[in-house]
């Protein structure tokens, strides 16, 4: 499944609408296969905070753990966001970033 | 007025607001920041255009602290400050909220005072929401201004908190007036 966080906005800067981005996209969450990868594209997102990172990506991280790779982050916001929120959970999060 | 003057009459004497500065929930202030977004893209300066995102993010973490430490808690008037001065390079945050100090206490019950509040604020993962999971965004706060050429002054109670880049050491010093909410001032 390919996620396109544009579709949330490209402002993606508080814990309440982070959360509730998450919770509106579960149902189509059910849809992913037992073996299936999960990739989230950062592109044309241009700011990105910790606070929606945490409430978004972090279960997800949880949930789909190798399966989950992040698109496109090269934005420096989004650097500094996955930077914090890996260091804060001891997580490491599957990168791809197209030249 | 002064737009930093401003924010400090309005948390120190409940002095009158413009409009434009005034966002009473985090929908206004969400949308506030959009437009800052905006203007902030179409910078001249090249620098700016590529680090910009990170001024806006700072900002709405600071803005956004505001409104979830508070939420159903505001002693007196619900919302933030938001004003920002492009040609200045600088953004004013204020709130009349309950200050850092009371609302880490919850879950730190050891804290005496601002200053050890507001260092911790800024360099432990820990939330004045416990037992929810929270409590990074002004740890992001403090990483992206020691990396980026901006500045942080940021004040609750008696206590005021300098950032800058290149400077990794917090300094806190005591402040006059006391109040009890937040203000920040970024310059970027």
């Amino acid at each position: 499944m390919k996620i396109e966080l544009k579709k949330f906005g490209t402002t993606l800067v508080s814990r309440q609408n982070g959360r509730e981005a998450y919770l509106a996209f579960l149902p189509s969450l059910k849809e992913v296969m037992e073996d299936e990868e999960v990739n989230i594209n950062f592109a044309d997102v241009i700011t990105f905070s910790p606070s929606w990172g945490d409430e978004f990506l972090r279960p997800m991280a949880e949930q789909y753990g190798e399966r989950l790779i992040l698109l496109n982050t090269d934005n420096p916001s989004v650097v500094a966001s996955l930077d914090i929120i890996e260091r804060s959970y001891n997580l490491k999060f599957k990168q791809e970033n197209q030249g | 007025m002064d737009q930093v003057e401003l924010a400090k009459k309005w948390v120190v004497e409940n002095s009158d607001l413009p409009a434009d500065y005034y966002c009473s929930n985090s929908a206004v202030f969400q949308s506030r920041l959009v437009k800052l977004q905006e203007e902030l893209s179409g910078a001249m300066d090249e620098k700016l255009k590529k680090t910009f995102p990170l001024t806006v993010a700072v900002a709405g973490e600071i803005g956004n602290n505001s409104f979830d430490h508070n939420l159903g808690n505001w002693p007196d008037i619900p919302g933030i400050l938001f004003a920002y001065d492009l040609s200045q390079r600088q953004i004013v945050l204020a709130d009349r909220g309950q200050g850092i100090l009371r609302t880490l206490k919850r879950s730190k019950p050891s804290l005496t005072n601002d200053q050890e509040a507001l260092i911790t604020a800024f360099t432990e993962t820990i939330s004045g929401r416990a037992p929810e999971n929270r409590g990074n965004g002004l740890k992001f706060v403090r990483e992206v201004i020691i990396k980026n050429q901006m500045q942080l002054s940021f004040q609750t109670g008696n206590a005021n908190l300098e950032l800058r880049y290149g400077e990794r050491d917090l300094t806190v010093k005591k402040m006059e007036p006391v109040f009890r909410g937040c203000l920040a001032v970024i310059k970027f």
